[in-house]
């Protein structure tokens, strides 16, 4: 029976987690430029230098010093966020939508005194948020006001759009949306949802939902295939782009959608989890081998690349 | 930073990873096996063997005051039979030990005092079960010069009926004689001259004589029994050739030894186990009794006294209580080797790869139930601490710290509760590595907030089985005999971990993540 379930995977193409650490990141990322996509600091000046939009950022707090002066510096702000440079899972950010006598005003309405404020970003500092602890630095930036494409789908927060990118090659792509359960949070493990995205058009397919196949989204209950995402044209060119901008082969790209400023690069990541496979209902192991055979001319050039893999990935 | 669009070619080189697994296991079997032939030892170190201490003392009256010299037979090796820790001593005499054909004896020599010499003489014979019997060695002819002619006819006269047997049954027929049992019944006269013989010769030469006449080879015998018991003087058997193997037959009872294995020979032919010239024994005392030190330390007896490279280099060169450590310390690869197949083969989740082998070594000394409910009751109440904690905002390094002051408040608490109600697993809990089960607690904490209770809980019973299995393995004194023996095991255990390092199959637990993408047949 194991047998029989082992080959139908392997039929299917899908990539596990062993051969992903081991023939992928291992061969393609090398360790020295994992700090370009692990500091969000540095991914946004990379992203600067290579033309790739990402939020504005308003203010870089570097040590502790900084925090008295911290309330003069944020002063006309109405929104703003607030994140860790080496935060991941979206812990220690902090989406303010106004400023009031009391303090800050949070996106889900609470209030956040401005001694608590600068508490919780003495508390990034020390790095309570970063992985390994180290001491970080904090983030201001522009806050993201998400496009209206997927607010049918989304309850609360800022939905995102993740990008399996292959040797600078789009291979698999999805569309996280906020739930209730995930407390507006664009994060698969705390229950967001997870939506396939045809890399030929743009439109999503089927959907994830704690390993669960949906068709519906558990809170607004509408149907989350076939939602067109708008930019996406755009959204692969930057999603290519990051090969030439990090050096690493296999990456995650994140891409949020403000409906101002269009597709702005939220972060990248040097170890793409695999639930894009169920997003998509299909194996990402095929599709990486169909890349590693392209000709080496169109994969010189981000463009040729985009253009491959719309033509190539429906 | 423009990334080379070739670099992929360097790294598709093949990983020279299976090289190294077989360069490893080939040296560690290698190093086994020259082990084993060239400095023989023991296959399998764990099988359990019976050891014997054998004591031998006697007291030497010298006749006049002149040079002394006395003789002891030692056991011999052979037959699945090692000889250890020997130790010679007398009070005034020099020794030294010699070999006479398959005897060996301890020759003590020197002038003798009038009040006496005492000698004395102490080893471990180490006996090995073995499957098959040892084949016998055929007997050479001895010397019969001290059989008189009448009694040879005599004994001719009563054997010839068994002529057409086959040896073995010869050897029977001469062992029921010894009973009485003659088959057929001789005449009476000739019945008679036997009982008189037996009483002018004794029973083992009388025997001696009938298997002689019988056309047996056979040799007398003195030895001991590997049994708990003090002798005054050795037991004395006749042994007799049927062809094949020695049979052993008691010459006063007439029976043959069903289990020849017990017996310890010390002399073969018809030789004294003691003697003294000039002098006369006081006393003498053969002790036999069942060792119980455990098989430790025989074969640190067996290599410190070998010259070889590899016996010095042993870890049984090591002082005992250094040994102890490393009997464990070498188990330990095993441990991750195993977190290695149950997180990259079967997908179980664990609190990082250290924490499961920590905490089997804590168990240890706690015992495994104790230890599990101290680790469980521990992480539980330092992440309701650490829940509330986290309304302090405190930052992350004296978080901590409050962390690990709990912990180690935990294990103060413990011990005193064991110390009333008289639990020494409770009081060795200090033994536990507090800094790891803080770790847990944090990273636990952590796990259960982003990724929700079950996620944390499965990880933490994924945690403590791997650390069940962990412990079971360093404990098993077979394995921690093995690989002291053996440390070379290691490169082989390196050798699998580089192997797991290498599989980048689908682990267990994607059979069902992926499930719905598996697709039906």
């Amino acid at each position: 029976m194991i047998r029989e379930a082992l080959r139908r995977l392997r039929r299917a193409g899908v990539l596990g987690i062993n051969s992903r650490n081991a023939d992928y990141i291992m061969r393609w990322n090398p360790r020295s430029h994992f700090p370009l996509v692990d500091n969000k600091v540095l991914t946004k000046r990379m992203a600067e230098k290579h033309g790739i939009p990402t939020p504005p950022m308003y203010l870089l707090i570097e040590k502790h010093g900084d925090l008295p002066a911290l309330r003069k510096l944020l002063e006309g702000r109405a929104e703003f966020a607030v994140k860790p440079a080496r935060g991941s899972g979206g812990s220690g950010i902090v989406l303010v939508r106004e400023q009031s006598v009391k303090g800050y005003v949070t996106q889900s309405g609470e209030v956040i005194s401005f001694s608590d404020f600068a508490h919780h970003v003495s508390d990034i500092l020390s790095g309570i948020f970063s992985l390994s602890g180290l001491e970080d630095v904090a983030i201001v930036e522009a806050l993201i006001h998400p496009d209206a494409a997927f607010a049918a789908v989304s309850y609360q927060g800022v939905p995102d759009v993740r990008i399996v990118v292959y040797r600078g090659v789009p291979a698999m792509s999805m569309v996280r949306l906020p739930t209730k359960a995930s407390d507006g949070k664009a994060n698969l493990h705390r229950g967001a949802i997870g939506a396939g995205i045809e890399i030929s058009k743009g439109t999503t397919v089927t959907a994830v939902h704690r390993s669960q196949i949906i068709a519906h989204h558990p809170d607004t209950g509408n149907p989350v295939s076939g939602i067109q995402v708008p930019y996406w044209e755009e959204m692969l060119r930057i999603a290519a782009g990051t090969y030439e901008m990090t050096g690493l082969g296999y990456i995650g790209v994140d891409i949020a959608l403000d409906r101002d400023r269009g597709p702005l690069l939220l972060e990248l990541n040097a170890r793409p989890g695999l639930a894009i496979q169920l997003a998509n209902g299909r194996g990402l192991r095929e599709r990486l081998e169909q890349i590693d055979r392209i000709p080496t001319g169109i994969l010189a050039d981000p463009g040729e690349r985009v253009v491959w893999a719309k033509h190539t990935f429906h | 930073m423009r990334p080379s669009l070739l670099s992929g070619d360097s790294a598709m080189k093949k990983s020279p990873a299976l090289a190294v697994a077989v360069f490893l296991l080939i040296l560690s079997a290698a190093l086994v096996s020259y082990r084993i032939f060239f400095l023989g030892y023991p296959v399998l170190p764990a099988v359990v063997e019976t050891s014997w201490r054998l004591s031998v003392r006697a007291e030497i009256q010298p006749r006049q005051e002149e040079e002394i010299q006395i003789l002891l037979a030692l056991p011999a090796e052979g037959g699945g039979r090692t000889i250890m820790e020997e130790q010679i001593s007398s009070s005034s005499l020099t020794a030294g030990v010699f070999r006479e054909g398959s005897n060996r004896f301890c020759q003590w020599k020197g002038e003798s005092t009038p009040q006496g010499v005492e000698i004395s003489y102490e080893s471990t014979i180490l006996v090995r079960p073995q499957k098959t019997p040892a084949k016998g060695i055929p007997p050479v002819s001895g010397d019969f010069a001290w059989i008189d002619k009448e009694d040879l006819l005599l004994a001719e006269r009563l054997a010839r009926p068994w002529t057409a047997l086959k040896p073995a049954e010869r050897i029977g027929a001469a062992a029921a004689a010894v009973r009485g049992e003659w088959k057929p019944v001789p005449a009476a006269a000739d019945l008679d001259a036997w009982s008189a013989l037996q009483k002018k010769r004794g029973g083992l030469r009388a025997l001696h004589i009938l298997l002689r006449a019988a056309q047996v080879s056979a040799q007398s015998v003195e030895g001991l029994r590997l049994a708990d018991e003090v002798r005054s003087r050795p037991l004395r058997w006749i042994e007799a050739w049927d062809g094949s193997v020695w049979k052993i037959l008691w010459p006063e009872t007439g029976e043959i030894e069903a289990d020849p294995a017990s017996l310890l020979p010390l002399t073969l032919g018809d030789i004294r186990a003691l003697a003294a010239s000039p002098g006369r024994l006081i006393s003498a005392r053969w002790s036999m009794s069942r060792q119980v030190t455990s098989a430790w330390g025989l074969h640190f007896e067996r290599l410190r006294s070998s010259g070889r490279f590899l016996d010095r280099w042993s870890l049984f060169s090591l002082p005992a209580e250094f040994q102890r450590t490393f009997r464990i310390l070498l188990l330990v690869p095993i441990g991750t080797l195993i977190i290695s197949v149950l997180r990259n083969l079967i997908g179980f989740p664990t609190f990082g790869i250290f924490m499961p082998v920590l905490m089997a070594l804590a168990f240890r000394n706690t015992g495994l139930f104790y230890g599990l409910g101290i680790f469980a009751g521990v992480v539980f109440l330092g992440y309701a601490v650490r829940s509330w904690i986290d309304r302090l905002r405190l930052l992350l390094v004296p978080r901590m710290a409050v962390m690990l002051t709990l912990v180690i408040a935990c294990f103060t608490i413990l011990a005193l509760a064991g110390q009333q109600f008289d639990l020494r697993q409770f009081m060795a809990v200090g033994l536990l590595p507090f800094v790891i089960l803080t770790m847990v607690i944090e990273r636990f904490y952590l796990l259960v907030e982003e990724s929700g209770v079950r996620q944390g809980i499965e990880t933490a019973l994924g945690s403590a089985a791997v650390s069940v299995i962990a412990y079971g393995i360093i404990s098993w004194e077979s394995l921690q005999m093995t690989f002291f023996l053996y440390p070379e095991l290691l490169a082989a255990v390196a050798a699998l971990q580089i192997l797991l390092g290498r599989y980048t199959g689908y682990r267990l637990s994607e059979l069902f993540r992926f499930r719905s993408l598996g697709g039906t047949t």
